[in-house]
């Protein structure tokens, strides 16, 4: 016993499970954000994108039968999804926050048109845990890290790939510069709208994909409502990860802790109503924020310098 | 390669935003139709059934103008907000909280009188949608943490303490089991105007007005628009940046709880988690549409307000409401793409460094 709490065995490992399977959902969300806030493009559609994935993932997963169709479906929809906001924010210049919300506010309305004839259906198709053998028997470790859904470890890959293209390629260097300075990338010779509608592209496809997470893993099947805000954490995520990998990383294991625990308040004997525990992601999320700006006071601005910002070549 | 560029032009279309409104309305029915074509839907009886039921007689465009109020005023509090560049996403949290305030008063008041009962709810709506916006109000203006989050994130807390009260320490002692309120008596019901409008339209109508005049007339209003469009201008005339943040917030929030507090007197019998139904994410569309003008935000709220009723009708030929959802977030696609093209026109641009002749006409302009 610590501070009168108690902790069983079993309760704890089935909270760090569920911590790191939220924590890689949320990431994926959150990479893909980050990629495109760092070339300059503010996208708040995460939540809508995150929901058509959610749905379209588990319509072509149930149609095809294959769980991996389904998550092609989910970030192919997703990247689609996200080239409205770029036709919107990127193409036409119109303010991204408005276009973002919008877009949100379309993808959430449009899943739930969409899933309408599928709420209720049966989920015969889902991804099944990663067994790695040996490694997967370890007492602890073994549940928690390796009897994961092989989305887990396509966001662990991800995430490492994010990082490799962004910190330590050209192209990765060009797509920064669109979000730091898009003059100075537009007169090094990069097209600052193509690199900008890529990285939106990629940011909705990442978005899709933790939305079929959802809808194919955590809690199979298509529900009104099942991403519940989530998109809005994957978008705090990225300012308390102030734009970089490792600390998004960090960020989404400690959300995926913060949504993990309210199911679980029984188990770990918690005082107060589970529903009054539901609040604890978004409370953490504000309470992150506040000792973000805190912290950082002083410091210069993490963001980058061009975010939010159109580019019009012809307006320089 | 050729490539199309946005090229401003010498004089915009005239017409204006009247003109973009139409055409993204135009539009949005459009995508709107293609969709319901493909979900197997007839989009002429949809759209048919929609106008019918939010125009078609006065007792319909009653129910279209009492779903008008509460977008009003969550299009007025952003509004407001986005006068300053601030974005409140919160007030659906807001209008929320609003609500619940109203009821909690509802609870203590069970013996006032009507008037007193319904003025103390209105009013402690209010109050309550100002309390729910003063921390993200007090957060932005003195250590500059984000609003959109933090707003945002109140929406879900919003969400869940209802969920908390309706389960728990409110829970109707004589529901039969059924979580829920308790019923609010009976006189704490905003009276009608006409049909089944209440009297929360002049309410709307007067916070519009009064709010209208004074972002677009006063000093006040005037210092708003000029810490807006320049921090460091404003701070150089000596507006106050802290507070101004901080009273523009919370009255931004105080005009969404007031949506809360009518919506509760108006149309709802009890509290519930979806006494906001949206108005507040709604709210965003309709200021956007309005350029963020408050002037415009009544009209568009009606518009609206037709949508969303007429969405609800449609669920008795067995089509989903989300289509009233998506419609409204095409509108305001189909408006902004319009709103460009009004001001710039598609050209078909040489690469880069052969273009000096259409860079010169640009500056021009």
């Amino acid at each position: 016993m610590i501070f009168g709490l108690t902790f069983p065995e079993t309760a704890v490992i089935g909270l760090l499970f569920a911590a790191i399977q939220f924590g890689a959902m949320i990431y994926l969300a959150s990479l893909g954000e980050m990629i495109a806030e760092r070339a300059g493009v503010l996208n708040l559609g995460v939540e809508g994108m995150m929901a058509m994935g959610a749905v379209g993932g588990f319509v072509f997963a149930i149609e095809t039968g294959s769980p991996w169709l389904g998550l092609l479906a989910a970030a192919v929809i997703g990247g689609a999804v996200a080239m409205i906001h770029g036709l919107f924010a990127v193409v036409l210049g119109a303010n991204q926050v408005v276009s973002g919300l919008a877009l949100t506010i379309f993808g959430v309305g449009l899943a739930n048109f969409w899933g309408t004839d599928y709420e209720g259906v049966r989920p015969e198709v889902q991804f099944v845990d990663v067994d790695w053998g040996p490694l997967s028997d370890i007492s602890w470790i073994g549940r928690i890290l390796f009897q994961q859904s092989p989305l887990a470890y396509l966001a662990v890959l991800l995430g490492f790939v994010t990082w490799f293209v962004l910190n330590r390629t050209r192209g990765g260097l060009a797509l920064r510069a669109a979000g730091e300075s898009a003059a100075t990338a537009d007169a090094a010779g990069h097209s600052v709208l193509g690199l900008r509608l890529f990285a939106v592209a990629i940011g909705g496809a990442f978005a899709g994909i933790g939305g079929a997470y959802l809808s194919l893993s955590i809690s199979p099947g298509w529900t009104v409502g099942v991403v519940a805000g989530r998109g809005w954490i994957a978008v705090a995520l990225v300012i308390f990860g102030a734009w970089k990998v490792r600390r998004v990383a960090l960020g989404a294991f400690l959300f995926g802790l913060a949504m993990a625990l309210p199911n679980r308040t029984e188990s770990f004997d918690l005082p107060w109503d589970p529903i009054l525990w539901s609040m604890l992601p978004y409370v953490l999320t504000i309470a992150v924020m506040i000792a973000g700006a805190l912290v950082l006071r002083n410091r210069p601005p993490a963001a980058p310098a061009a975010l939010g910002l159109p580019f019009r070549r012809e307006e320089r | 390669m050729i490539r199309p560029v946005l090229v401003r032009r010498e004089v915009p279309v005239r017409g204006g935003q009247p003109l973009a409104f139409a055409v993204g309305l135009l539009v949005a029915l459009l995508l709107g139709a293609v969709l319901l074509l493909v979900a197997g839907d007839s989009p002429m009886e949809v759209y048919r059934r929609m106008l019918s039921a939010s125009f078609g007689d006065l007792e319909a465009f009653s129910v279209t103008l009492n779903r008008a109020i509460p977008l009003a005023l969550a299009g007025l509090a952003v509004a407001i907000a986005a006068t300053m560049g601030l974005w409140n996403i919160g007030a659906e949290g807001q209008i929320l909280f609003g609500a619940t305030t109203a009821a909690g008063i509802a609870q203590i008041g069970e013996g006032w009188s009507g008037p007193v009962l319904i003025l103390a709810m209105i009013v402690g709506g209010s109050i309550g949608g100002a309390l729910w916006a003063l921390g993200p109000a007090a957060a932005k203006a003195y250590i500059g943490v984000n609003e959109i989050i933090t707003t945002l994130m109140l929406n879900e807390i919003a969400i869940r303490l209802i969920r908390y009260l309706i389960n728990g320490p409110w829970k109707d002692p004589e529901g039969y089991g059924f979580v829920q309120a308790p019923a609010l008596p009976e006189q704490s019901f905003l009276p009608n105007l006409f049909q089944r409008t209440h009297v929360g339209l002049l309410i709307a109508i007067a916070v519009l007005a009064v709010i209208g005049l004074m972002v677009s007339r006063s000093s006040w209003g005037y210092e708003l628009r000029v810490a807006g469009s320049s921090g460091a201008t404003a701070t150089y005339a000596g507006i106050s940046l802290k507070r101004k943040i901080l009273t523009v917030l919370v009255l931004s929030g105080t005009v969404a709880g007031l949506a809360g507090g009518i919506e509760l007197t108006g149309n709802a019998t009890r509290l519930t988690e979806t006494v906001s139904n949206g108005y507040g994410f709604a709210g965003i569309i309709v200021a956007a549409l309005a350029l963020m003008r408050p002037s415009g935000v009544a009209a568009v709220a009606v518009l609206f307000g037709a949508v969303q009723v007429g969405g609800q009708s449609i669920k008795a030929i067995g089509v989903s409401d989300a289509v009233s959802t998506v419609l409204q977030a095409l509108i305001l696609f189909g408006v902004i793409a319009a709103g460009v093209l009004i001001v710039y026109r598609i050209e078909m641009a040489e690469p880069a460094g052969h273009k000096a002749r259409s860079t010169s006409r640009v500056r021009s302009a």
